[in-house]
């Protein structure tokens, strides 16, 4: 599904990504883990070219996305992605978020967007939600929203920017547990996160990620019980 | 004092301050439409990144800011004809100078707006497969056009106010009426105090609508 090549990144004389080689299968969910500024959430931006590429080669769902005839907004309309900070538009209603880009987007009538938006709400729990204002919701309701924004595209791969790291602690279970769900219903998954639980129970797979190189990876029973790296074993016991 | 000033003959001169209003409401309208369009044009122009539309917009924004209107209605109705060989009438002249100063003051505003709108809002309209001038439209404009409305009052009464200089170009408006009244029959008190009001009715109304149109829009 992804395909990544010696994929380069750097904003200015500052190199971020200094070489990234990975494969993404279908219904693979990949947790990427790693310390702060070790070049994950860029990792994952490069995915759906909101970062541009600096060199290398990266396909997504067949589209080579450093080839400057690949529509970008159609590959994008496959990659659903999930922010730290949710965004999601403040002067739209919840089913609003939702409905605006299958309508715009898939061309989708009123009706149509609205009825797989309020059964997406259902699916994460916020069918009550659904005429509200996302500033009357919590962090927690949110993300959630954001989430079933993301899905009612229908994408075959959902990206993950850290989406519980601006959470309260309490509300971080709820979204984890839409996530959990996803992950069991086979979708495809890159998941930028510090929830190491989440990781290791959830996870197909595991990167390690730090200064820009990918130290290591594995399955998480290998990564969180056996890691080989010393930087993996150094990280784990600062965040375990 | 009692007699000195005749308040009540001020209704005389109605019908001729009366026109002097329509001119002045006339060109505040059309010019400040034209102004807006303008505006949001080199205001795009500001924060685009084709160099050749990025420059054209900034040189249009500092030559208008940096030049006084009185300057720059004189120059279009005095010295623009010597270049062009076509003459404007003043109303179209002073309609010209209110559309192009206030477009330049307007293009900042919407500039401010757009880019106040945080980068996470594009981004998440980009990831969902929104092109940019889909994300644009439904995304960052309607959130930049509520926080460009209190500066955009700001500005239309400016210009509005503005259109008094516009007497220099002989156009007919409250200002030009006002001093053509009080220099043939001296009442410079009751006259201008009279104009003062009108522009202050004027003003005060526009706050009015645009107070109502920003409850209206806060809607959450």
């Amino acid at each position: 599904m992804i395909k990544v090549e010696n994929l380069h990144k750097s904003f200015g004389e500052h190199e971020v990504l200094k070489g990234i080689d990975c494969e993404i299968h279908s219904s693979e969910v990949l947790c990427v883990i790693g310390p702060s500024g070790s070049g994950k959430s860029t990792f994952l931006r490069c995915l759906n070219m909101l970062e541009s590429i600096t060199s290398g080669q990266v396909t997504v769902d067949g589209f080579n996305l450093k080839d400057k005839k690949t529509n970008i907004n159609m590959v994008r309309t496959e990659v659903g992605m999930v922010f730290q900070q949710f965004n999601l538009f403040p002067h739209k209603t919840v089913i609003e978020n939702i409905m605006l880009a299958p309508m715009k987007v898939r061309k989708l009538s009123k009706n149509e967007a609205k009825e797989r938006g309020l059964k997406l709400l259902k699916k994460v729990g916020l069918s009550d939600k659904a005429d509200k204002y996302p500033s009357s919701l919590s962090g927690g309701q949110q993300q959630r929203v954001a989430i079933a924004r993301a899905l009612a595209m229908e994408p075959k791969l959902m990206l993950f920017d850290e989406p519980t790291s601006a959470l309260d602690p309490e509300l971080v279970g709820e979204v984890l547990e839409v996530m959990k769900q996803l992950a069991n219903e086979g979708m495809t998954m890159v998941v930028v996160t510090h929830e190491m639980g989440f990781a290791r129970e959830v996870a197909d797979r595991v990167l390690f990620m730090d200064e820009g190189i990918i130290m290591e990876e594995g399955s998480p029973d290998v990564i969180f019980s056996n890691p080989t790296s010393d930087r993996t074993k150094e990280f784990l016991d600062k965040v375990l | 004092m009692e007699g000195r000033f005749n308040w009540a003959g001020v209704i005389d001169f109605l019908p001729e301050l009366g026109t002097g209003l329509y001119y002045t409401l006339l060109i505040s309208i059309i010019g400040l439409i034209i102004g807006f369009i303008l505006g949001a044009i080199f205001g795009l122009g500001r924060i685009s990144k084709n160099k050749i539309f990025y420059g054209i917009s900034s040189i249009y924004i500092e030559v208008i800011r940096g030049t006084p209107v009185l300057v720059q209605a004189i120059w279009i109705f005095f010295a623009l004809p010597l270049i062009t060989g076509y003459n404007m009438a003043s109303v179209t002249a002073g309609i010209v100078v209110i559309a192009v100063n206030s477009g330049a003051y307007i293009a900042e505003i919407v500039r401010g707006a757009v880019q106040s709108i945080a980068k996470g809002q594009v981004e998440a309209g980009r990831s969902l497969g929104l092109t940019h001038n889909q994300t644009m439209r439904y995304i960052v404009w309607p959130q930049a056009f509520k926080r460009m409305i209190p500066p955009l009052g700001n500005q239309f009464i400016i210009s509005i106010k503005d259109t008094s200089l516009l007497s220099v170009i002989l156009v007919p408006e409250l200002m030009f009426q006002g001093r053509l009244i009080a220099s043939n029959y001296f009442n410079a008190v009751e006259i201008y105090t009279t104009v003062a009001v009108f522009y202050l009715i004027i003003t005060l109304t526009l706050s009015f609508i645009l107070r109502m149109i920003e409850k209206r829009l806060d809607v959450q």
